[in-house]
């Protein structure tokens, strides 16, 4: 069991981690007005993507069967492989060459941003693994993403 | 340049905002323009505004500030109006609703609940219950050329992944919803199978932190779960 409590009492306190956590809520919920420009921001919507279109596919299956296969069924919770891990392999050395579109690497520095002082890392990589499977063109995005950072570190 | 807008609040909030920057760099000065029984929180709008932590974290900041003095209103991160007069048009036109909003969550906050599970675990517990997917696990791991048996075992632990996914969801929401006065579910992540929150009467928040560990104390280690608040009511407006 693990509990995690943010409690904010002395105001805008919270850290960067909780921000991160807290991080939909404010760029995806809140009032619109509709007569208001919304500020065009780069990979919002990507925190919107169904993760079920991603579950149900072949290369989905074959990662819980491995992830089957390689469990020890006996094993308390000290279990070698975690799915993460293996989902990770798979998609960068996915066989349709998939690679992170200029978006999804927007958003990779983005989270990371959010993260410094903080050593969580397992929910960027389900948003760019989403984003990769429905992004049909990504170019460049080594180089986008490393200038994205590089302005996020100087903000 | 416009006019970036944080809240709406009731016009006799005290809007004590003394020494907290706006969005932008430099910071933009944070003020408040009245429109009828309303009055939104304001301040120039940067020429460039991007989802920087800065701005995000300020934007945010600004909220819980004045969440400690009455009920607000929250927008949405990025919004910017043309000028100042179209903010109090907007304030005007739409007092009614926005006055009956402020009503439903004077008193209010809201608690963000994110849960996850161990996948081993989870996995475990499916291969334990199911004949078929032991069966089938039996045969992939002797023979690495089953690639139908592979895809079939894929799918049927997929499934299940899903359904005991959305049975625990539908779990956890229920122990705790009886605290709430109003609940939303946001979309699950791949990681947090259940991602909701929870508008709460502040004088019964502490009571729904202790439900919220309960339910954790009784999931047990293989659970996760993360409770962020109380929090200005994002997902109530």
């Amino acid at each position: 069991m693990t509990v995690m409590q943010q409690s904010n009492s002395g105001g805008g306190r919270g850290g960067s981690g909780s921000l991160y956590d807290v991080l939909e809520l404010i760029l995806d919920r809140g009032l619109v007005i509709d007569v208001f420009a919304r500020v065009s921001l780069v990979g919002i919507e990507i925190l919107k993507v169904d993760v079920r279109i991603v579950v149900a596919s072949v290369d989905t299956y074959l990662r819980f069967a491995e992830a089957c296969n390689r469990l020890d069924l006996e094993a308390g919770d000290k279990a070698p492989s975690g799915l993460t891990d293996l989902v990770g392999d798979a998609t960068e050395s996915g066989a349709k060459g998939k690679s992170k579109g200029a978006l999804t690497g927007a958003v990779e520095a983005f989270s990371e941003s959010f993260q410094k002082g903080s050593d969580r890392d397992a929910e960027p990589e389900e948003e760019r693994r989403t984003k990769s499977s429905s992004s049909s063109s990504s170019r460049s995005s080594g180089t986008r993403r490393t200038t994205r950072r590089k302005e996020e570190e100087e903000s | 340049m416009g006019v970036y807008v944080y809240a709406v609040t009731a016009a006799d909030h005290p809007a004590r905002l003394d020494g907290l920057p706006g969005v932008g760099d430099p910071a933009g000065e944070l003020r408040t323009l009245s429109g009828g029984s309303l009055t939104a929180v304001v301040s120039e709008a940067p020429d460039e505004l991007r989802a920087k932590r800065r701005d995000l974290a300020a934007h945010h900041a600004v909220l819980e500030r004045l969440m400690q003095d009455g009920a607000v209103l929250p927008m949405r991160f990025g919004l910017v109006a043309e000028d100042e007069p179209s903010v109090v048009a907007a304030l005007e036109q739409n007092a009614e609703g926005y006055t009956e909003r402020l009503q439903q969550v004077a008193g209010c906050v809201e608690y963000n609940l994110k849960v996850s599970r161990d996948e081993d675990g989870l996995l475990r517990q499916i291969v334990r219950e199911s004949d078929d997917v032991r069966r089938l696990n039996e045969r992939t791991r002797q023979d690495p050329g089953a690639h139908d048996d592979r895809v079939a075992l894929g799918e049927l632990v997929s499934q299940e992944v899903e359904r005991h996914k959305e049975t625990d969801a539908a779990a956890v929401v229920e122990r705790v919803v009886p605290l709430a006065v109003q609940h939303s579910g946001n979309a699950p992540t791949e990681k947090d199978f259940l991602n909701a929150s929870f508008l709460v009467e502040r004088a019964r928040a502490e009571d729904f932190a202790e439900a919220v560990r309960a339910e954790a104390e009784r999931r047990g280690e293989e659970y996760d779960l993360r409770l962020h608040g109380p929090l200005p009511p994002y997902s109530f407006v």
